[in-house]
């Protein structure tokens, strides 16, 4: 690979994601913060997911992934509709997508609700790489 | 007396009290008097009438009684007006014989003058029997002698009138017709001329006694004549030794001899004596010459004529006073020698000693001081006017009263026993001039004098004149004076402020007491520039060298605060104030206030430390209601970076490692971690206690940082954040993390001021803009509940809150924030929903400093000019 030219080097590199993103799990990731949407998908590929970014659940509803989505991993807070509310959304749409929830705020109150819901997780940021896999898997494993 | 006498009717003399005659009763109407209307008092007229009266009774004593009767007809308006005097015959009154009789009648009745009536049958006896004034009508129908005395009496108005007590007469008013009655007025003016009368008659009395005196001196003239026949070998002595001039003259008013003494009185020589140019006729100037007859009547009928002092024409037409007296020679009724006695010299004296007499006695009487004058007994011989207006006596009742009358009981006995010793020693027991004592006044009121005596030794005997001056007045000013300045000091020790003044040009300095009380310096140590010099604080030493020079060269107002190190270390804080003028000579001299406001200084220090303990707690309490937020803002890029770090990793790992990923990654991990150590950075900025920095910033940079930090809380309370920073936003000066606090906290208001807003989009607008005058402006505007109109002021006072979980410092410490910036921050209820809370701040607000004020000199207000 080192050996290939610089072009030839990404044309690999573009062949390997979309190969990846036919046969892996799509994960979406609805957050509004950039560094998030940044950071996560590169994790994710490591971890042999395909990714989709988001900044908003507006957003997200209104993509094609809503059914192709094997995972949501989903910010809590967020302008305008937030992660919970989505939560509820998908609920009434009967789109049944497991969901890990991923927060700043450390507020107690927020995790035992969501999970209430139905979310398989919910991590505080900053969280480390093997709970997020661990959550993943587990998501992956419910349906 | 006679010639009043003269009868020119037919009233009779003797009066005798005929049977049935109408009742006295039915005769008098004196109460009518108060009962009629009154005419208005005129008492111009009635001074004027008196003063005729009284220049009359000096001018023309022999006709005073047909004056007073014209006055009483004048001021009365009366038909008949006279007066009846009591015959005085030494008989008893009611004793028949005694009568009354009128020696002046003006009017209708005046051929009646002379006439009268009996003392014990008539209106005059009437009212010396009443022993006041009658009104009688129609006194005839009593007293029928009265019936031809036409016409006859409608009303007669009579008044008596006294000398020592005892009744001389009467005077009165007649009334013939109805034309007027008399009234009120009329019995007052006339009970006052009546004691006029009462006076006249008096000196009516004494011009008789003066001509009985005359008679009796005629005669003994008459003896002395006999003598001047003796005389003439003494006259003759006296020609010759030409002490006094001796004339030989004639009735013809020729001179025919006269000696050098005479001749040099009135400047002729003899060549002119001889040709018969001396003439005394000549010699006299016309005002004299009645004088003159006089005399010779006085030489006709006695032969001799007494000396008088008359005046002489001297050749140069001057005169020359001069005594003359003389005598006709034995048996010639022509001829006769006379002496002239040459008065300049005396007179000169005379009139000086007139003069200052008059001087003397003017000052006296007019002097404010009392002037007594006392005997060597001790006893008051004088007292002038000023006595009684200082003593209360009356000047007359003092004297013959001894001069401890004037002074308490307790000082007497000392002063007689010093008044002895000095009368027989000569030793004064006290200083004669101005020394000050206690008085006495009469009504036993003890008062504070300066006294002063000289003593006159005349014939013997010593006389004291004092001038006793009230200076009670003075010593109340005295008093209050030294009140006001124990007062002012008083002020000064209270309010730690002295004062001082410096001549610039002479280097004088003059310290109030409370300056040397604050310097700690000795009262008695002269001060000095270089002395003050060593109190002040090294630090401030160059200010203050400045302050000297800046004073000596411009007169401008001064003010300064400066710093005094104590020889015990401690440090004062002073406030001065100065003030150039100009002395009486034109010099430079600053006059000044220097407080000592360390006081002040130190609870102003623990005031400001406790503003700022607040401002940070105020600070703490915000922030720590944004901790979740802060997180949220903190866990974001470390979430980014922990994340980031792992892919990393994992990339590395890989078969074949994705260098190229990892490489991306790694960036991105280092970006995420700048981020979080600039938010942890502001933050502990935010949370420290660090005193004020001021410096230039970028507010709506200051904006961004805080909307960042409050951005997740506002999210959570679905607040629509909505900033409108201005592009050409001046840098400001000042304190970055306040004003952020300022900011934080109208944020925060906003939102929870809007947590109970469902109708409508919680839209929070921030605005900043700059304004005229270098000044910038920012807002923020919600749409939330407001408040009441009446709670506007309330909202920036401390705890003052209407929220569960408020503390109510947030407005109050921001807004002594925004004034510590020399700015303004209020709030203005919106045209819709909210209200909008703004401050607005200069952009280089003056003399703000990062740890308060220190040493330095402030702009006054001549400055500014
Ligand atoms: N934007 C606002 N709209 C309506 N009321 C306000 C607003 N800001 C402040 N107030 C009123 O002023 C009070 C004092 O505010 P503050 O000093 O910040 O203390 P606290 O927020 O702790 O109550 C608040 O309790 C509230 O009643
Ligand atoms: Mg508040």
């Amino acid at each position: 690979m080192d050996a290939l030219p610089r072009e030839a080097h990404s044309y690999a590199m573009e062949l390997r994601q979309v190969g990846r993103a036919v046969d892996r799990p799509l994960i979406s990731v609805v957050d509004d913060d950039e560094s998030v949407r940044e950071s996560l998908p590169d994790l994710l590929g490591e971890f042999g997911f395909a990714a989709r970014t988001f900044s908003s659940p507006e957003e997200f509803l209104a993509s094609d992934c809503v059914d192709r989505t094997r995972c949501l991993i989903l910010d809590v807070a967020m302008p305008g509709m937030s992660g919970p509310e989505l939560q509820r959304e998908l609920k009434l749409r009967r789109r049944e997508i497991p969901i890990v929830f991923i927060t700043a705020q450390r507020e107690e109150t927020v995790r035992p609700q969501v999970l209430e819901q139905g979310a398989i997780e919910c991590l505080f940021k900053p969280f480390s790489d093997t709970a997020l896999l661990d959550a993943l898997n587990a998501a992956l494993r419910v349906h | 007396m006679s010639g009043y006498g003269k009868s020119t009717n037919d009233v009779p003399l003797e009066g005798s009290i005929p049977t049935g005659t109408a009742p006295l009763e039915s005769i008098l109407c004196t109460e009518e008097l108060q009962r009629r209307p009154s005419r208005p008092p005129d008492y111009e007229k009635e001074n004027r009438a008196l003063v005729k009266l009284v220049s009359a009774l000096a001018d023309s004593p022999g006709t005073i009684f047909q004056t007073l009767a014209e006055t009483i007809q004048d001021i009365t308006q009366c038909d008949s007006a006279g007066l009846s005097l009591l015959t005085k015959d030494g008989k008893k009154p009611h004793v028949e014989g005694q009568r009354f009789y009128w020696p002046a009648i003006c009017g209708m009745w005046n051929p009646h003058v002379g006439g009268g009536t009996p003392r014990n049958f008539g209106p005059c006896g009437d009212v010396l029997d009443q022993n006041r004034t009658l009104l009688f009508t129609h006194f005839e129908r009593r007293y029928p002698y009265l019936m031809p005395v036409s016409p006859t009496a409608e009303e007669c108005l009579l008044v008596p009138f006294y000398v020592d007590g005892k009744a001389v007469g009467t005077i009165w008013g007649i009334m013939h017709s109805e034309r007027r009655k008399f009234d009120a007025e009329d019995d007052r003016v006339m009970a006052s001329l009546g004691k006029f009368a009462s006076s006249a008659y008096q000196s009516w009395m004494h011009i008789e006694d003066l001509e009985i005196q005359v008679a009796k001196r005629e005669k003994a003239e008459a003896e002395v004549r006999d003598l001047a026949s003796g005389l003439e070998a003494k006259i003759r002595r006296l020609v010759e030794a030409n002490v006094v001039g001796i004339v030989m003259w004639n009735l013809e008013g020729t001179i025919t001899g006269a000696n050098e003494a005479f001749l040099h009185t009135v400047q002729y020589d003899r060549e002119d004596l001889a040709a018969g140019r001396v003439r005394w006729k000549d010699l006299t100037p016309p005002e004299w010459s009645d004088r003159d007859e006089r005399a010779i009547g006085q030489l006709k009928a006695t032969g001799i004529f007494q000396p008088f002092e008359k005046e002489f024409f001297r050749k140069d037409g001057g005169r020359v006073p001069i005594l003359l007296g003389g005598a006709l020679f034995e048996g010639s009724g022509n001829e006769g020698v006379a002496f002239v006695l040459d008065l300049t010299e005396q007179k000169r004296q005379e009139s000086a000693r007139v003069y200052s007499e008059e001087r003397y006695r003017v000052v006296v009487e007019t002097a404010s001081d009392a002037v007594v004058n006392v005997d060597d007994k001790g006893s008051i011989v004088f007292a002038n006017p000023a006595t009684a207006t200082i003593f209360g006596y009356d000047p007359a009742e003092l004297a013959g009263k001894p001069l401890t009358l004037l002074m308490p009981e307790y000082m007497r006995e000392l002063h007689q026993t010093g008044f002895k010793r000095y009368l027989a020693t000569g030793r004064r027991h006290m200083n004669w001039q101005g020394t000050e004592l206690t008085a006495l006044r009469k009504n036993g009121e003890e008062f504070p004098v300066e006294v002063s005596f000289g003593e006159i030794t005349r014939d013997g005997h010593k006389t004291f004149t004092g001038f006793l001056r009230d200076i009670s007045k003075r010593k109340q000013a005295e008093q209050a004076l030294r009140r006001s300045e124990a007062f002012l000091a008083e002020a000064q020790h209270l309010s730690h402020t002295g004062s001082f003044s410096w001549r610039v040009a002479t280097g004088e300095i003059t310290w109030s007491e409370q300056l040397y009380r604050i310097y700690e310096l000795e009262n008695s140590v002269p001060v000095t520039l270089d002395l003050i010099r060593t109190r002040v604080h090294p630090e401030d030493l160059t200010l203050y060298e400045r302050m000297v020079e800046e004073a000596r060269i411009g007169a401008s107002d001064f003010e300064w605060q400066y710093r005094l190190l104590m020889p015990d270390h401690s440090i004062k804080y002073m406030h001065a104030l100065a003030r150039p003028t100009r002395d009486q000579d034109g010099q430079l001299e600053y006059i000044a206030a220097v407080q000592d406001v360390t006081a002040r200084r130190l609870a102003e220090e623990a005031r400001d430390k406790a503003r700022s303990e607040l401002t940070h707690v105020a600070r703490v309490t915000t922030l720590g209601t944004l901790t979740a937020s802060i997180a949220h803002e903190l866990n974001q890029p470390l979430s980014g970076i922990v994340t980031n770090a792992s892919t990393c990793l994992r990339m590395l790992a890989a078969d074949p490692p994705n260098v190229d990923g990892a490489r991306e990654t790694a960036r991105r991990t280092i970006r995420d971690a700048n981020r979080a150590s600039e938010m942890i950075t502001r933050l502990r900025a935010l949370f420290s206690k660090k005193s004020a920095v001021i410096q230039s910033m970028d507010l709506n940079e200051a904006i961004r940082e805080v909307i960042a930090l409050s951005l997740s809380e506002l999210q959570k309370n679905r607040v629509i954040l909505r900033p409108e920073l201005a592009h050409d936003l001046p840098l400001v000066t000042g304190d970055r993390v306040q004003l952020q606090q300022v900011i934080l906290n109208l944020l925060r208001n906003a939102s929870d001021a809007m947590s109970t807003i469902d109708d409508r989009p919680r839209d929070l607008l921030i605005r900043t803009e700059p304004e005229d005058n270098d000044r910038v402006r920012l807002s923020v505007s919600d749409v939330g509940i407001g408040f009441e109109p009446q709670a506007a002021d309330k909202l920036f006072e401390a705890f003052y809150t209407t929220k569960n979980e408020g503390m109510g410092i947030g407005l109050s410490v921001s807004r002594s924030i925004v004034e510590h910036h020399h700015g303004r921050l209020w709030a203005t209820p919106n045209n819709g929903p909210g209200v909008t809370f703004s401050f607005s701040i200069p952009c280089r607000p003056e003399g703000l400093t990062s740890d308060g004020t220190r040493a330095g000199r402030i702009p006054s207000v001549s400055d500014a000019a």
